[in-house]
């Protein structure tokens, strides 16, 4: 849980710091509009040297943001691997027969059980599990002895690899701008960027002091609810509905345990916060002043002016490449 | 057998500070038998996490700690079950709204007992029981729980931990947000429970006056560290309790205030408000 830094604001002092945060959220949009356009490994490895670059000038810890990632490695490997196996265009480039037979199955499960018990050693994580995968394949195409039940061919494309790496880089560029977004961004300067941003819906009817006020306020809720819940556990693992342990029937009933306090106790807090809400004069849909307003400075317009760059750079590409 | 602690440090991470140490370096015993422990410092000088240790809820970061005969350390033991322990150290939590969840009463108490693998309808004995020992009548075996009043809801969430027949009873600031009658009744309920069965319990307080009076053994935590572990006589007889945050009782405060006042000199060593008059009549008297 707390690895987990997408959406998360960590203070600190670099220039992305600085810059409104309606510039911010407008640039973030623009820019991944852009690499949306790209075509080209080529083009969006430079367009991740440039992500890099945004990373280094604001002073952001690449090391840090590579760490937040963690959670989305799952979806990143299974992009890549959906790709490698599913694209079926351009030259042929691996065609393997694989068997799967008695003894492929079996090596298959000791070889599984070795990475388990290694998987202790939590340093070289990512090394064994590409060990492991490299491990299967081998098996699977050199163990070819006793019954054999099914063969299957092992396919790449060409095309099917450069799609892999170019649907990850992507994926990785647009996920890093936007933690960039919310990493140097307060959450009530985002609502308030948000608000100011939506005030030309009010045209149609949406009220975005409302929309900012909702947004605002389930943000700020989510550590004390996610803190409550934490409270909840331990007070009914101390009655015997420890969450780690018991069978998948008694899991319903904890569940239940846990979910009918967390309403409740979710409920009372909005009417406390409604109550104090207005016993400081808050008046839905009134108007209201700030301490602090945005304001646009010499830096957003060089950011702003950069960003249409990149963006126009990138329809030249997408037009003349 | 009961509960040691042997070095034992916690410490929660965070994401900017690096991490908080919440105890320090503990090391005491606790007996399964005949305890009446209170538990006190201030406001986040570590009671709770301490609490919470005392039933495996949270594991320590360094050091061990044998409950019962299990041992505890900073790495969960598969060979251990855990729930296993909480059933024989029940914890009490602060607010009865972590815990509280079922439509009835007696289906929230026997929500323990049937975790702990026992048949319906000794679960329905030992909740009758348990609703009883709490001071409340069977008529409130089906009401609502959650139409209770705050004092009713703490003592049924009581009941939930006392239906698991624990041998140590340990409860986190019980008396918090009730009126004097209901901390007094409620500490005279823990008081004869201990007497009565024998069961070891800690209490965590901010109430001198209840320590002073109910306690054989204060614990005192200051900053994380166990500063103080011994008899309220000896804790309330020291000279400077400020420096680890702490008062008198009220007693104590307002005898030495009479004999200061009016040059007397009556042992302001009293527990109780009747021990104090009475001592006040004897020193007018001599």
């Amino acid at each position: 849980m707390k690895n987990i830094i997408i959406g998360q604001y960590i203070p600190g002092s670099g220039f992305l710091y600085k810059l409104d945060p309606r510039t911010k959220i407008i640039s973030v949009i623009v820019l991944m509009v852009a690499v949306f356009l790209l075509k080209s490994i080529v083009q969006l490895s430079i367009a991740m040297g440039l992500a890099i670059l945004i990373l280094i000038a604001g002073k952001i810890s690449i090391i840090r943001i590579f760490r937040g990632l963690k959670p989305i490695f799952v979806l990143l490997i299974f992009t890549f691997v959906f790709q490698i196996f599913f694209n079926k265009e351009g030259a042929l480039w691996v065609d393997e027969t694989m068997t799967i037979g008695f003894v492929s199955i079996t090596s298959m499960v000791l070889w599984t059980i070795i990475w388990r018990m290694l998987a202790k050693f939590k340093k070289f994580k990512m090394i064994l599990f590409i060990l492991y995968i490299g491990g299967l394949y081998l098996i699977m195409k050199y163990i070819t002895y006793g019954t054999i039940f099914t063969t299957w061919q092992f396919l790449v494309y060409e095309k099917g690899v450069e799609m892999s790496f170019f649907v990850v880089i992507r994926l990785l560029i647009i996920i890093t701008l936007s933690t960039v977004l919310t990493l140097t961004t307060k959450p009530t300067d985002l609502t308030q960027g948000i608000e100011k941003l939506m005030r030309p819906l009010k045209v149609i009817g949406i009220s975005s002091e409302d929309f900012a006020l909702i947004i605002s306020i389930s943000l700020r809720y989510i550590p004390t609810i996610l803190d409550e819940a934490n409270k909840i556990m331990l007070a009914q693992a101390s009655r015997g509905a420890d969450f780690a342990e018991g069978k998948l029937k008694d899991k319903i009933k904890q569940i239940i345990s846990l979910l009918v306090p967390m309403f409740i106790i979710a409920f009372k807090r909005s009417e406390d916060l409604a109550d104090a809400m207005e016993s400081r004069n808050f008046v839905p849909g009134r108007e209201r002043t700030r301490i602090h307003d945005l304001k646009l400075g010499r830096l957003d317009l060089l950011t702003g002016l950069a960003t249409v760059l990149l963006l126009a750079g990138s329809i030249l590409v997408r037009i003349y490449l | 057998m009961g509960i040691q602690f042997k070095q034992v440090n916690f410490s929660y991470t965070g994401m900017q500070k690096g991490y908080y140490e919440a105890i320090k370096d503990i090391s005491l015993s606790i007996e399964s038998k005949n305890e009446f422990i209170t538990l006190v410092g201030q406001t986040g000088s570590g009671k709770s996490t301490l609490a919470q240790h005392m039933n495996a809820l949270v594991f320590p970061t360094s050091g061990t700690l044998e409950i019962f005969g299990k041992k505890v350390t900073s790495k969960r033991d598969r060979h251990i079950k855990y729930n296993d322990i909480r059933q024989k150290v029940g914890l009490v939590f602060q607010f009865p709204e972590y815990q509280l969840f079922e439509e009835t009463v007696e289906k929230d108490i026997m929500f323990g007992p049937l975790n702990f693998h026992k048949t319906e309808e000794e679960a329905k004995v030992l909740a009758k029981k348990a609703l009883q020992m709490v001071g409340l009548n069977d008529n409130y075996l089906n009401r609502n729980p959650f139409n209770l009043s705050g004092g009713e809801k703490k003592r049924v969430s009581i009941a939930g931990i006392l239906a698991l027949d624990p041998e140590v009873l340990v409860l986190d600031e019980p008396t918090s947000g009730l009126d004097p009658k209901g901390k007094r009744q409620l500490m005279d309920l823990f008081k004869s429970i201990q007497e009565e069965t024998g069961k070891s319990i800690i209490v965590i307080t901010h109430d001198m006056d209840l320590v002073y009076e109910y306690a054989k053994r204060v614990l005192v935590l200051d900053k994380g560290n166990l500063v103080f572990d011994g008899s309220p006589e000896v804790l309330f007889r020291m000279n400077d309790l400020s420096k680890f945050h702490l008062d008198y009782p009220q007693t104590i405060r307002v005898l030495k205030g009479i004999n200061e006042r009016f040059n007397l000199s009556i042992d302001i060593y009293q527990k109780t408000v009747h021990d104090a008059t009475a001592a006040i009549k004897r020193g007018l008297n001599s």
